[in-house]
C-alpha cells in the first residue's frame, strides 16, 4: 500500500516540486496551501507523514499551530518541519512541539526523499519485533540503526532524524574528528556551520538529562567534533 | 572666525555712540561759540550806542579830531593808579609801557612818558647825555648854557607859560619860570609848585615831574636841550603850535562801562587813535564749577572743535589797542572774531563796535571774553554723555561677549554631540543636547535629532536587509533548485544535462551568497542564546590554527601562545567564529610569501589577542570603520562575496566578551594588526 504524504507548503510552485519528488518516489501525495484547508482534510482522514512549513500563507507562525494539532489528533504521527526559517529558534521551537525533524529548505529534493525513507523506515522498525539488527554499541551508548533508535545507559534518548545521524556519524568511529560537511552529509542534510553547532548543543543537552557527566562528544576548534569514550 | 570674535566687533560697533557725542558736542561748541559771538557783538553795539548818545561821558575833548601824532609831540597820559613818589624812577608808576622817544633833527636822544593822578600830571624825561652841565646859579636860559628840559604849559584858560628844569646839583628840585626883573635883565624863578626829581645815571639824567592838573590844560610842549651844545629833542610851543597835545583818559568812564558789563567780560573805549580812554571788567571771572573740570580728560581732544588755528591777539600797549577788531571798528563796522590770547594762549573772544557821533567815528568800544567759561560749560555736559555712552559701549561690548560665549559653547555642544553622534562602533545616539531649547539652536538639536533618527532608521533597515533578503530570497532558491532536482530525475540528456548542472552551480553560488548575507544576522542571534563557560583559550587557538593551516594551505600561519593555559569563560564557539572572520581576512590580505602571525598575551587584567598580516596598511581614511556593520572598502580580490559583515561579527563576538575590537597598522609599518581584548575571567 502507498504510503499517503501531506505536504502542507503555501508556495505552489514548491508545492508542486516536492509533490513531484515524493511522487516519483512511490508515495502518495496530497498537497494543502494552508492551516485550515489542511486541518479539514486531516480530521477526516490522517496521513502516514506531514511535511508542513512553519508561516502559511497569512500566519507567519501557522506550521507549529497545525503541528501541534495534528500532535493533538495522533501522537505517532512522522512530522517534518520543511521550512525557509533557519534559526535555532524557530528548529527548537519546532521539534519541541512535537515534530521528528527540521529541515531547512536548502535540502535537495533526493535528501529529502532519503529522509522521508528513514523516517518510514524507524517507524517500520518500532512497529516490528525487536530483531538484533546493526546495533553500534560504545561504552554506555547504544545505537540502533534499523530502529534509529538511541539510548544511555539503557534510556532511550530522543533524538530528531538529523540528530541521529550526527551521533550515529560520531560514534561509528569513536576518536575521529568528523567536520561539519562530514556530519551533513551524514544526516543528509545542508546546513550550516551554526546549525550543525546547535544541533550539537541540543544533543548534549538530551544526553545531560540523562547523565549529567556526559561528555562524550567533544569539539575539535576549528575543525569538527569527536566521540571520546 | 569664531562668532564670539564676531560678536565682539558688532559690539565695537556701539563705539558709534560715543562718536556721535563727540560729534554732537563739537557742533554744540560750535555753535555755542556762535551764540556768544552774536551775543558779544550786540553787546558791544548796545554799549557803543549807549556812548554815542553821551559823547560827554566818554571824550574829553568832544571837538578835539585830531589824530594823535607823536612827532609833533603829542602825548598820552596814562592813569595812575597810586600817588608815585618824586624819585626819578618810575617803576610805582604802573605803566607797563615804556616812555616814548621825543622827536629830533639832532640825534640827541630823550624820551617822555605822562601820567595823571586826579590832582596831579606826573611827566618823566630821561635824557641820553653823558655830560652834566650844571646850571649856574643867577643863571639866565637865554644866555647860559647848562643841560635843562625845557616845559611850555598850556594853561586851561588857554594861556601859555614856560617853565624849565635844570640843577646845579642833582636830587629833588623845583621847576623854573623866568620873569623880568625890575633891571631888565630876566631871571629864574623857582615854581615850587611844579616840583621835580632830577636822578643822574650812568646813561644820562632823568627827570620826574610832578604838575599841578590845574596848571595844565590840553597842551604841553616839552623840549631837552643839551648844555654842551649837541643839540636838542623834543618840540617847543613856539614852532610847533599844533603839537603837544595832551590825551587823557575820560574820568568816570570805567565806571560808565562797568555798568554795560557782565563779570568774565572786558570793556575798552578807545577813540579814533585806538588810544584808550578807559576800560573796565577782567577776563578771569569764575564759573562756577568750571575748576573741578581742569583736569582736561583724555578724551577731550577727540570733542573739542581745533582751535590752533584762531588767529593770536596783537599784543597792544597799554595806551593803546591793536588788532583786526579795532580796526573794523574804527573804520565804522562791528566786528567779531576768536583769537588767541597774546601772552597766556587762552581762547578770547572779541567784539568791536564803532562809536559814531554826527555820522563819524569818534572812537570804538572793544569787547573781550574769555571762551574758556564756553568750554567749561560744554564740557560739564559733554563729559557726562560721553562718559554715559562710554559705559555703555562697555556694558554692551560685555553682554555682546557674554552671550556670544554662552552661543558659542551651545553650539560647541551640538557641534561636538554631532561629531560623536555616530560612534566608532556604528551606534547612533539619538538624543542631542540644547533640543529643549526654543531658539533656532534648539530647532537646529531637534532637526539632527530627527536627521539621526531617521539615519537609525535606515541603518536599522541596512543591517537587518542581509538577514530579511537571505530569508525572502531562499523560497524562489528553493522553488528553481527543486525545480532543477525535478528535471534532473526526469532523465535528460547529456546536453540538456549540462546546462541543468550550470544552473545548480549558479544556484550554489546564491546560495553561498544568501548565506554570507544572513551571516551577521545568525551571529547576533546566536549571542542571544549563547552560553559562556570557562575553556582554555590556548587550547581553542592551538586546535583552530591547526584547522586553518589544513584550510589555507597556501597561508603561512604562525601561533604564538603563553605556556600556560590561559582560561577564560566565554562562548568558544563565537570565539572561533571571531578567529575564522580575522584569519580569512588575514589570509585575503596577506601576499603569497607572507605570514600570518597570531600572537596570545596576557595584560593587566585581559588577554589580547593579535592577528596580524603583511599585507598592505590600512587606509587612514578607514580607521575606526572598520568595525562597522555594512562597511565594506576592499578592492576586488577575489570574487567572494563580501558585504561588510566579517569584521561586525567580529566586533560584536568581542563585545560579548566585554572585550573590545582595534585595527591598527603594524608600527613597522609591515601591515595590518587586529587585536582583540578579552578580559580574564
Amino acid at each position: 500500500m502507498k504510503k499517503h504524504i501531506a505536504i502542507v507548503e503555501d508556495e505552489p510552485a514548491l508545492r508542486e516540486n516536492y509533490s513531484a519528488a515524493l511522487a516519483r518516489h512511490g508515495y502518495s501525495i496530497k498537497t494543502y496551501g494552508n492551516r485550515r484547508t489542511a486541518m479539514q482534510a486531516f480530521h477526516t482522514r490522517l496521513p502516514d507523514l506531514a511535511i508542513i512549513d512553519i508561516s502559511l500563507e497569512d500566519e507567519a507562525e501557522g506550521g507549529f499551530d497545525l503541528c501541534r494539532d495534528l500532535r493533538a489528533l495522533s501522537a505517532e504521527l512522522p512530522i517534518i518541519f520543511l521550512t525557509a526559517r533557519d534559526s535555532e529558534l524557530d528548529a527548537v521551537s519546532g521539534l519541541r512541539l512535537g515534530a521528528d525533524d527540521f529541515l531547512t529548505k536548502d535540502v535537495s529534493l533526493p535528501h529529502l526523499a532519503a529522509r522521508v525513507a528513514a523516517l518510514f523506515r524507524r517507524i517500520d522498525a518500532l512497529r516490528r519485533p525487536d530483531n538484533a539488527a546493526e546495533i553500534i554499541r560504545r561504552g554506555s551508548l547504544s545505537i540502533d540503526g534499523e530502529k534509529m533508535q538511541t539510548t544511555w545507559n539503557g534510556t532511550p534518548v530522543t533524538l530528531s532524524l538529523t540528530e541521529f545521524w550526527i551521533v550515529h556519524a560520531l560514534a561509528r568511529n569513536p576518536g575521529h574528528v568528523k567536520n561539519r560537511q562530514q556530519l551533513m552529509d551524514a544526516a543528509n542534510v545542508v546546513l550550516d556551520d551554526n546549525t550543525i553547532t546547535s544541533h550539537v548543543k541540543r544533543m548534549r543537552r538530551k544526553f545531560q538529562q540523562i547523565d549529567p557527566a556526559f561528555d562524550a562528544i567533544q569539539t575539535v576548534y576549528g575543525m569538527g567534533y569527536r566521540w571520546v569514550e | 572666525m569664531s562668532i564670539r570674535l564676531q560678536f565682539l566687533i558688532v559690539a565695537l560697533s556701539t563705539l558709534v555712540l560715543p562718536w556721535a557725542g563727540c560729534q554732537y558736542a563739537r557742533e554744540l561748541e560750535t555753535a555755542l561759540r556762535d551764540s556768544q559771538e552774536k551775543t558779544l557783538l550786540a553787546s558791544a553795539d548796545t554799549i557803543a550806542n549807549a556812548l554815542s548818545a553821551q559823547p560827554q561821558h566818554v571824550f574829553r575833548d568832544p571837538e578835539g579830531t585830531q589824530a594823535f601824532a607823536a612827532s609833533r609831540g603829542d602825548l598820552y597820559v596814562h592813569p595812575l593808579r597810586v600817588q608815585p613818589l618824586l624819585d626819578g624812577y618810575r617803576d610805582d608808576w604802573g605803566v607797563a609801557a615804556n616812555p616814548s622817544p621825543l622827536p629830533t633833527t639832532s640825534g640827541y636822544g630823550a624820551r617822555a612818558q605822562a601820567g595823571s593822578t586826579e590832582r596831579y600830571l606826573y611827566l618823566y624825561v630821561e635824557v641820553d647825555d653823558t655830560h652834566f652841565n650844571p646850571q649856574p646859579s643867577n643863571a639866565r636860559p637865554e644866555r647860559d648854557r647848562f643841560d635843562r628840559v625845557d616845559l611850555w604849559l598850556q594853561r586851561p584858560d588857554g594861556t601859555r607859560e614856560f617853565y624849565f628844569f635844570g640843577t646845579s646839583a642833582p636830587g629833588l628840585i623845583a621847576a623854573q619860570s623866568i620873569v623880568s626883573g625890575g633891571d631888565g635883565r630876566d631871571r629864574a624863578v623857582e615854581e615850587q609848585r611844579i616840583q621835580a626829581f632830577w636822578l643822574q645815571t650812568s646813561a644820562g639824567y632823568r627827570i620826574e615831574a610832578r604838575i599841578p592838573l590845574s596848571f595844565v590844560g590840553s597842551r604841553l610842549w616839552i623840549e631837552a636841550v643839551d648844555g654842551g651844545g649837541s643839540g636838542s629833542a623834543g618840540v617847543d610851543a613856539v614852532d610847533a603850535p599844533d603839537g603837544g597835545r595832551l590825551f587823557f583818559t575820560t574820568a568816570g568812564l570805567d565806571d560808565l562801562l562797568g555798568t554795560f558789563i557782565r563779570s568774565g567780560t572786558r570793556a575798552t573805549v578807545v577813540d579814533a587813535n585806538a588810544l584808550r580812554l578807559g576800560s573796565a571788567g577782567n577776563l578771569s571771572a569764575n564759573i562756577p564749577g568750571a575748576a573741578e573740570e581742569d583736569a582736561a580728560p583724555w578724551y577731550r581732544r577727540f570733542m573739542s572743535v581745533d582751535t590752533s588755528s584762531f588767529p593770536q591777539q596783537p599784543s597792544s600797549a597799554p595806551d593803546r589797542l591793536g588788532g583786526n577788531g579795532v580796526a573794523a571798528a574804527l573804520a565804522g563796522r562791528s566786528h567779531a572774531e576768536w583769537v588767541r590770547g597774546a601772552e597766556s594762549q587762552e581762547l578770547l573772544l572779541t567784539a568791536a563796535a564803532p562809536i559814531l557821533i554826527e555820522g563819524r567815528t569818534r572812537g570804538g568800544v572793544f569787547l573781550e571774553q574769555a571762551g574758556d567759561q564756553l568750554l567749561a560749560l560744554r564740557d560739564r555736559a559733554v563729559t557726562h554723555l560721553f562718559n554715559l555712552t562710554l559705559l555703555a559701549t562697555a556694558s554692551a561690548v560685555v553682554v555682546m561677549l557674554g552671550f556670544a560665549t554662552w552661543i558659542s559653547l551651545r553650539i560647541g555642544r551640538l557641534r561636538n554631540a554631532a561629531d560623536s553622534a555616530v560612534s566608532s562602533d556604528g551606534k547612533i545616539r539619538l538624543e542631542m543636547p540644547e533640543s529643549a531649547g526654543t531658539d533656532e539652536i534648539g530647532a537646529l538639536a531637534r532637526g539632527f535629532e530627527r536627521l539621526l533618527a531617521r539615519l537609525n532608521e535606515h541603518t536599522q533597515y541596512l543591517r537587518t536587509l542581509g538577514g530579511k533578503l537571505s530569508h525572502e530570497l531562499r523560497t524562489p532558491l528553493t522553488i528553481v533548485r527543486s525545480s532543477l532536482d525535478n528535471l534532473e530525475s526526469e532523465g535528460l540528456r547529456e546536453d540538456q544535462q549540462r546546462y541543468v548542472t550550470r544552473a545548480r552551480e549558479g544556484t550554489q553560488r546564491l546560495q553561498s551568497i544568501l548565506s554570507a548575507l544572513g551571516a551577521a544576522a545568525r551571529v547576533e542571534e546566536s549571542i542571544k542564546q549563547a552560553e559562556s563557560v570557562n575553556f582554555d583559550l590556548c587550547e581553542l587557538l592551538s586546535s583552530a590554527i591547526a584547522a586553518y593551516r589544513d584550510g589555507f594551505p597556501q597561508a603561512r600561519i604562525a601561533l604564538e601562545t603563553p605556556a600556560d593555559p590561559c582560561f577564560i569563560r566565554g562562548a568558544p564557539d563565537l570565539l572561533v567564529q571571531l578567529l575564522d572572520k580575522l584569519v580569512e581576512n588575514a589570509v585575503d590580505f596577506c601576499p603569497a610569501s607572507g605570514t600570518i602571525t597570531v600572537r596570545l598575551e596576557r595584560a593587566l587584567g585581559s588577554y589580547l589577542l593579535h592577528v596580524q598580516n603583511d599585507g598592505p596598511p590600512i587606509p587612514q581614511a578607514l580607521h575606526g570603520r572598520l568595525f562597522e556593520s555594512l562597511f565594506e572598502q576592499r578592492l576586488g580580490r577575489d570574487d567572494k562575496p563580501h558585504f561588510g559583515l566579517g569584521l561586525y561579527i567580529v566586533r560584536l563576538v568581542a563585545e560579548f566578551h566585554g572585550g573590545t575590537a582595534v585595527a591598527a597598522n603594524r608600527s613597522d609599518g609591515g601591515g595590518a594588526l587586529f587585536t582583540i581584548t578579552l578580559p580574564l575571567i
